[in-house]
């Protein structure tokens, strides 16, 4: 009796769909789109800027650029040296960072309300008026290739890189990750260059969420940002293809230090965008995506192969990857990396149940509130993401819906369609000499490399 | 002086403490409960005061262990069912266990809030310790230090220096436990761990969120109520000796960067010298104007460096890391650092210089006061270390109480050679090692 009444309470609850808060948005004269989110109980302002782009639009020779160029934002503007920039972020509490993801460059601040005038007028000029000192230029780069080496003693760490060049390779964005030479080869003329191009008001995203007064924020927003040069928008290509395997390949890193063999088993997903976005986020989270997921059952809790086994799908503004990870002691490497594959034969043969799906939606619907609407700065990232994917605010005032109308069926089927069994991509970091045997059998032809040298996947 | 801040306040009306209630049970179990309808969600944190302190040699990271083992099946909700039932609801956690305290952290939707006391009552109660769980688990930690210490280079070098700067008190062994004791830990260990310190009287539970306060009270009182109240854990006896003399050690292993690490010995979460180090610690590596990042990262004399102090039951350390540049001596890395610390003792800290560190706390102690899960996890962590859990309304007048003679005097006092440990790791070459 108590169970019946209890399960008629959670319907009703989750059920009650999660919605977005009115917001504004608004494209000024030089094509700067600007979204304006007020909510009021913290006095916090949160400043969301988006350049197009990302580590896409890194040239094939330099990749790095994106993630440099914002990096020193900050190192020097018209108004501020570094030192005094970082005086006046820091003097007023405020929070400044800048960074690319695969398609976008989001440079992310926050200020108390009272501080709203400084705080904008620091994003701005960090934005859109940096200078680029040739020490400073220096200093990031330098820094930035021994940070590849603080990587590289980091297994956890390293992996992904590992993967991803060899995933993708370097002819496609998503395998051009920065190593020692494509650092070396940035020079302050490609910063300016590339800060000239992208940095423009076709190809900005504004996002102002908290607490402050609307009217005047937007008199700021369009004397500051509104002022850019309009240049472009980025000219995103249309379309570049996932490499396809035709046979298992298999990576193999050597850390000859290395107690555990840390693991990633890639194939080819989906982009940000599909239709399938929905039940493709059931069945991985279901798959990999949370504590008793198939994967960490079957690694962490029955055999206790490993502290943590996860899979996840990238979500990216072009096909990715979906992926598998974990890790475990180097005698265990076969024996992990095979049950894993026996979980994922085990998702596509025998497909998930309706008590599976029925308890990953109500998982999946639980934790959306605190994940996507909690705070300002939360709603503030899923504008921006809403922005840079092309999707409508059905995607979060729809979400609860879409979830409940999966079916078992659509959910298999999807299951089916994504996660395949052969010809996958193998990445084993570890001892090699104690599990190189192990990895040759996962793909005849084993590609090896060295965690102490330079770069990553490819030669 | 170009820019002029003015000072930042906290005030309790903000931090919305009117809606703070607490209750404590019959059986002494402390409740702290604050409503919040932004999301139709509930942060359900319980701060058991057992951590590693409690622990002896034979036995090291059991606490961390039992943990793990609260995972992994009751008298009613058996092995697996926590976290499906759980997961199965809306509902996730998570858990951590420190030098002091074993804190369980659940997030779920409103709707799951009495299963939750009744899965928690559960385990408290009458948590089961199934021969072949505690087997599967412990290959679960195991890897779990082979992720954090093993294979990690910083881990490994803070689990050798922290031994080595304390010789007598349990904050001598890791958290994790040494290897050979997390291959013996035995079911008697789990079973003398949850009699020692799982008991409600020592434990404080924490709601945020979309709930009412006469709900949980009535819930607390059904389900956790009930469970007796027992001796809480014998007191620690052991105090660390003062140290006479500065301590080095040094690791080789094969790595591409060194790294150092250097400690000093400083008092317990309630001494107000602890408030004045929060100070120090912010203007040594908080933000890109700290003077650690100036001197150390700016200069191209490390790739990263920061100091910090955690509060903690006992007598604690003052901890600063620095990851040396390539071709940079370690020694001058540590000369930089042993500068700046002298400065603090020689200089009086600028007065704008000192209100920016203020403001940075304060902003800071704001942002983590966003969301339910941080809140909840303030409240409690103030409960327990600081006392009582209304000082989190406070903090902005003790921190703007502390001065620039304080931070001068205190830095005098602890940032001594006599008092400091020094580990650093020496990369060798990985040929070298097979």
């Amino acid at each position: 009796m108590k169970r019946l009444l209890m399960a008629l309470v959670l319907c009703a609850s989750l059920n009650a769909q999660v919605k977005l808060p009115p917001y504004t948005r608004e494209v000024l004269p030089n094509g700067t789109v600007v979204y304006m989110m007020q909510r009021t109980g913290l006095p916090l302002v949160s400043f969301r800027v988006l350049v197009k782009g990302g580590t896409e639009s890194d040239p094939v020779a330099l990749p790095g650029l994106a993630s440099v160029t914002a990096e020193l934002l900050r190192r020097g503007t018209a108004q501020h040296t570094a030192a005094q920039f970082s005086e006046e972020i820091d003097g007023l509490g405020g929070t400044f960072g800048a960074g690319p993801n695969d398609q976008a460059t989001t440079i992310n601040a926050e200020f108390l309300s009272k501080d709203f005038d400084r705080g904008l007028a620091l994003v701005a000029d960090a934005v859109l008026h940096p200078t680029f000192p040739d020490e400073e230029v220096r200093k990031t780069v330098a820094r930035r290739v021994d940070g590849l080496k603080s990587t590289k003693d980091s297994p956890g760490a390293a992996i992904n890189s590992y993967y991803r060049t060899f995933f993708f390779g370097g002819g496609h964005p998503y395998g051009r990750v920065p190593d020692e030479a494509s650092y070396d080869r940035i020079r302050r003329d490609n910063i300016a260059d590339y800060h000239k191009s992208m940095y423009v008001g076709r190809n900005l995203v504004v996002i102002v969420a908290g607490d402050f007064d609307p009217a005047k924020a937007k008199a700021r927003v369009t004397e500051t940002f509104g002022a850019a040069p309009a240049g472009n928008a980025y000219p995103f290509v249309a379309d570049a293809p996932v490499p396809k395997n035709n046979a298992p390949r298999v990576l193999l890193v050597d850390k000859p230090d290395a107690t555990q063999t840390y693991f990633v088993i890639a194939q080819p997903g989906v982009r940000r965008s599909t239709p399938d976005r929905v039940p493709l986020t059931l069945v991985n989270t279901l798959f990999g995506g949370r504590f008793t997921s198939m994967i960490n059952d079957a690694l962490r809790i029955t055999s206790g192969l490993t502290y943590g086994a996860s899979s996840s799908v990238q979500m990216s503004r072009l096909d990715g990857a979906i992926t598998i990870n974990s890790y475990t002691k180097t005698d265990t490497t076969a024996q992990a990396i095979d049950l894993a594959l026996q979980v994922l034969k085990n998702l596509t043969d025998k497909g998930i149940s309706a008590d599976q799906l029925a308890s990953v939606k109500a998982y999946v619907k639980g934790f959306y509130p605190t994940n996507t609407v909690e705070t300002a700065d939360q709603i503030a990232s899923v504008l921006g993401e809403m922005e840079i994917f092309g999707l409508g605010r059905d995607e979060v005032d729809q979400f609860f819906t879409r979830v409940d109308a999966v079916t078992l069926d659509q959910a298999n089927a999807v299951a089916r369609k994504y996660y395949r069994s052969d010809n996958l991509t193998f990445v084993l970091l570890g001892n090699a000499a104690k599990i190189r045997d192990v990895a040759k059998k996962y793909g005849p032809q084993l590609i090896e490399r060295k965690a102490k040298d330079p770069g990553w996947a490819s030669m | 002086m170009r820019t002029i801040f003015a000072a930042l306040f906290l005030s309790s009306a903000l931090l919305g403490q009117q809606d703070i209630k607490t209750y404590t049970l019959a059986n002494g179990m402390k409740v702290i409960v604050q409503e919040d309808h932004g999301v139709p969600n509930v942060a359900m944190y319980f701060f058991y005061k057992i951590g590693s302190r409690n622990e002896h040699p034979g036995a090291t990271g059991v606490s961390h262990f039992f943990e793990h083992m609260m995972f992994n099946g009751a008298k009613k909700y058996g092995p697996k069912e926590f976290d499906r039932v759980m997961e199965k609801n809306g509902g996730g956690n998570n858990a951590y266990t420190s030098n002091d305290v074993t804190v369980y952290t659940d997030w779920f939707p409103t709707s799951a809030l009495e299963l939750m006391f009744d899965m928690e009552a559960d385990r408290i109660r009458d948590l089961a310790f199934d021969p072949k769980m505690i087997e599967s688990e412990r290959g679960v930690v195991y890897s779990e230090r082979r992720s954090s210490v093993d294979n990690s280079n910083g881990g490994m070098l803070s689990e050798l220096a922290e031994a080595t700067a304390f010789e007598a008190h349990p904050y001598h062994w890791p958290v994790l436990g040494w290897p050979s004791d997390i291959e013996s830990w035995t079911m008697e260990d789990l079973k003398n761990h949850w009699s020692m310190g799982y008991a409600p009287n020592n434990c404080v539970m924490v709601i945020v969120g979309d709930v009412k306060f006469d709900q949980v009270l009535e819930l607390s009182k059904k389900y956790l109520e009930p469970i007796p109240r027992r001796e809480p854990p014998p007191p620690v006896r052991t105090k660390e000796p003062e140290q006479m003399g500065e301590r080095r050690v040094t690791l080789s292993k094969p790595a591409l960067l060194p790294i150092q690490i250097f400690l000093y010995h400083v008092p317990n979460a309630k001494d107000p010298d602890t408030r004045v180090l929060d100070v120090v610690s912010t203007l040594l590596s908080s933000g890109q104007s700290s003077r650690l990042y100036k001197r150390l990262v700016d200069s191209q004399l490390a790739l990263s460096a920061g100091g910090y102090s955690g509060d903690a039951f006992d007598p604690t350390l003052f901890q600063v890391y620095i990851q040396p540049r390539t071709g940079v001596d370690p020694a001058a890395t540590e000369k930089a650092l042993f500068d700046e610390l002298t400065r603090l003792q020689t200089e009086t800290v600028p007065e704008a210089e000192l209100r920016k560190a203020k403001n940075q706390m304060l902003a800071s102690l704001y942002r983590r006061l966003k969301t339910i899960a941080g809140r909840a996890d303030l409240l409690g962590t103030y409960e327990v270390f600081r006392g009582d859990y209304s000082r989190l309304f406070t903090e902005d007048k003790e921190i703007e109480a502390v001065t620039a003679a304080d931070i001068q005097r205190v830095a005098q006092k602890y940032f001594t050679a006599r008092n400091r440990t020094v580990a650093t790791l020496i990369p060798e070459k990985p040929e070298v090692k097979q």
